[in-house]
């Protein structure tokens, strides 16, 4: 076939492919020998046997196709007999983009398991990059580069957002220790330690800030976060973008520089610790004067320096752990994590198999981002579920915000009836804080401001939501009543609706401060619904909270042409992380304002 | 910062977030369905309110190379140029590119705009290399100013190192040849 023939983009492909052929990554493309030992590596392939798409020596073929029709002389002189073949048309690279985005989540099972050493991942992964390079990539996948590229993190977080998020949090902290000294520390030039942390956490699970922000000042640590360039994630590495993986790293690197800081401590992320630690200084071509850790060895230094005391007894309930794929795989860490759980759990219980041998989350490699293929991943995520039922654990600790995700996904799905947790919350659950450094050490102890007298009982603005009136839309009578009563506990008034026709006209008669809205409703829906009251100009600006038990609708959501929902939970909800989601939603809609 | 006087007009190079700029008008690169998308979109949807996006569904289609206008809706700076460069690899890029800056000009001149900001244009999610970017925004700009206008000053905002070290190369590099 001449090149022609080809597409545009799949004549650029095909021209791309040359610039990133590297020694490793040929050795991977020429010495697969189609043994089939990466099948039985695979949870895609295992939990769907019968189709041999799922094997990963099939998904390698696709750019080793590509590569003996460009690049092996065989393949250009006997196409036919060495399966050499180049994409032609721009509906060959849509379902390259199948196989390469929705079948394989980069966990790198399958590199360990192989004879020949064939990295699959890495060919996967060039594969998306290539394909990402000329468009061909899932809306999700350009959503979340986009961000990155502009705003400077993966979840599009601007930055009064953050700054506004990072002050209520700290203000909380201080109020629960009675200390000033507990704030969280923004730009403070010289500190010891620059901690970075995965915009999830600022979006959907801020109580991971405070328990880190609670540890740092219990061990006395000299620390800050930055205001700019905060993000340690990378989604690079998933799209196979090394302009943006290297973009992303410098940022942060430059960021750290700029503070002076003697550390980088990256918060519990397993794609962005290898990212920022393993990848992004070959990605970007620079050099660090800076040491970077995970903080999952930040906080067993601290509790065997003596800098902090945990009482494992706080943990109780019965803890397994999930080996994140890049922490495991690519970066060596199964050992740290489990030492820190024997120091703060006292019920710890493998699960089989384990560290490198682990299955993935089947959220890894941005499958999170790409909704379109959420049946296949929660298909492929029974092996998972089975092997997290047969520990009997009650609490699924990970260190790794994706894979938070995803295995609450296929928790719910599979109704595991467990809870996901990171290393951070539960030390900081088994703080003891009197016998921590910071209450050992003789320092200058900033008083708290006086309380203002109280005249009779305690006014109702004591409560975080005091004085608010939230709209709590769901159809299920249960759900209501939960979000109602942990919201009305908090302060506020409630007004309820149960379908998307009764929400809008009570949105508009009591004009709330806040909606907390169900997706899956009968008559007109949670999507139907937030899109009509996007376009309503007297209830536009609303903030709204999804609060949705189906995962999958996030896409449809956040593809509305309108404003993007301010939070998004989903359920069942934990009643703190409710009120800390309004309560920040709130408190950034009234700074925008 | 770095500034520039081109026939008594002002060329500045800045750092920081581009839609959150007091500004007269800034560019934005968005595509040709004219939705606001994620990235420095998201940021427009999210500070500028819906009204920006609704007007934009009103003028429904943007080729390739072409610019419209549209207020800015709650933002800091006033107008929004939108321009429709090109994206990932596509033929004639510096063509493209070069129509989509040149119109977005032409445009703030109709509307007799006298600050506006630019960012580098698709040189992110998109590819386009920042060199090419860089030469081609100096130079059309320099054009422009040097000519007749009601432009007083244009801004390049970098967002990162990686985007000022190639404004500032071209920067250092003069415009005279650009102008000419």
């Amino acid at each position: 076939m001449s090149s022609d023939s080809r597409s545009y983009k799949a004549q650029v492909l095909a021209e791309l492919l040359s610039r990133k052929l590297t020694r490793p990554l040929v050795a991977s493309l020429v010495s697969c020998v189609h043994c089939g030992m990466c099948h039985t590596a695979c949870h895609y392939a295992l939990a769907d046997p019968e189709d041999p798409r799922m094997t990963p020596s099939y998904k390698g073929d696709q750019l080793r196709k590509i590569f003996k029709r460009n690049h092996d002389w065989t393949g250009r002189v006997v196409p036919w007999w060495v399966g050499a073949k180049a994409p032609i048309t721009d509906e060959d690279l849509e379902a390259l983009k199948e196989i390469a985005f929705g079948t394989c989540t980069n966990c790198r099972r399958c590199t360990f398991n192989c004879p020949m050493g064939v990295d699959t991942a890495s060919i996967n992964r060039t594969m998306r990059g290539l394909l990402t390079a000329v468009g061909v990539m899932p809306e999700g996948v350009r959503v979340v580069s986009k961000d990155q590229w502009e705003i400077g993190n993966q979840m599009g977080v601007l930055k009064e957002d953050y700054l506004e998020t990072l002050e209520w949090l700290s203000e909380e902290l201080v109020a629960e220790v009675g200390d000033p000294a507990a704030a969280i520390p923004i730009d403070k030039q010289g500190a010891r330690v620059v901690y970075a942390i995965n915009p999830r956490e600022v979006k959907y699970d801020p109580r991971t800030i405070t328990n880190a922000a609670l540890i740092f000042y219990a061990a006395g640590e000299d620390w800050t976060m930055a205001s700019d360039w905060w993000d340690q994630t990378n989604f690079g590495l998933f799209s196979g973008d090394d302009q943006l993986g290297g973009t992303a790293g410098r940022r942060l690197f430059e960021r750290v520089a700029e503070l002076g800081a003697e550390k980088l401590v990256i918060s519990e992320c397993g794609h962005g610790f290898r990212s920022t630690r393993c990848e992004a200084q070959n990605w970007a071509g620079v050099d660090v004067p800076f040491v970077m850790e995970s903080a999952v060895v930040t906080m067993i230094n601290y509790i065997k320096e003596g800098r902090i005391k945990v009482d494992r007894s706080k943990n109780a309930i019965p803890v397994t752990y999930h080996d994140s794929c890049n922490l495991a795989r690519s970066c060596g860490i199964t050992e740290e994590p489990r030492e820190l759980l024997r120091l703060v759990v006292s019920d710890f219980r493998e699960m089989t198999p384990n560290r490198q041998e682990n299955f993935c989350c089947t959220g890894g490699g941005g499958a999170m981002s790409m909704s379109e293929y959420t049946p296949r991943r929660l298909k492929s995520a029974v092996i998972k579920a089975k092997q997290i039922a047969d520990t009997g654990a009650k609490i699924v600790a990970t260190s790794c915000h994706n894979c938070v995700d995803g295995l609450s996904d296929l928790i719910k799905y599979y109704k595991l009836g467990c809870q996901v947790k990171q290393l951070v919350d539960l030390t900081a659950e088994g703080l003891v804080l009197e016998e921590c450094a910071v209450r050992r050490t003789p320092r200058r102890v900033v008083p708290m401001p006086e309380p203002l007298p109280e005249v009779g009982p305690a006014p109702a603005r004591a409560l975080p939501l005091a004085g608010r009136t939230v709209l709590v839309v769901d159809d299920e009578e249960d759900a209501r009543t939960f979000i109602a009563t942990v919201l009305e506990d908090a302060g506020a008034r409630i007004v309820y609706a149960c379908d998307g026709d009764e929400a809008i006209s009570v949105a508009k008669r009591e004009r709330p401060d806040l909606i907390t809205l169900d997706l899956s409703m009968p008559g007109k829906d949670g999507v139907e619904a937030f899109t009509e009251l996007r376009h309503d100009p007297e209830i536009a600006s609303t903030p709204v909270c999804i609060v949705t038990g189906h995962p999958e609708f996030r896409k449809v959501i956040y593809d509305r042409p309108v404003p993007p929902p301010e939070g998004y939970m989903d359920k069942p909800v934990e009643g703190e992380a409710l009120v800390k989601n309004v309560r920040r939603i709130l408190e950034t809609a009234h700074a925008a304002a | 910062m770095e500034e520039r006087k081109i026939g008594g007009r002002v060329v500045r190079l800045i750092r920081g977030d581009i839609t959150d700029l007091e500004v007269e008008a800034f560019v934005f690169d968005i595509t040709a369905d004219l939705k606001l998308g994620s990235g420095y979109g998201g940021a427009i949807a999210q500070r500028g309110g819906p009204a920006v996006q609704k007007e934009l569904d009103a003028a429904g289609h943007l080729p390739v190379g072409e610019a419209l206008i549209t207020t800015a809706g709650n933002m800091k700076a006033s107008f929004i140029v939108h321009v429709n460069g090109p994206k990932f690899h596509e033929p004639d890029t510096e063509g493209k590119l070069r129509r989509a800056v040149s119109n977005a000009l032409a445009l703030a001149k109709e509307k007799g705009i006298r600050e506006i900001a630019f960012p580098p244009i698709g040189t992110g999610l998109y590819q386009v290399p920042l060199d090419l970017c860089a030469r081609v925004l100096m130079e059309e700009i320099s054009g422009h100013l040097a000519g007749d206008t009601t432009l007083e000053r244009v801004l390049l905002v970098a967002l990162d190192s990686r985007e000022w070290a190639p404004l500032v190369a071209q920067f250092s590099k003069g415009v005279s040849h650009a102008a000419a």
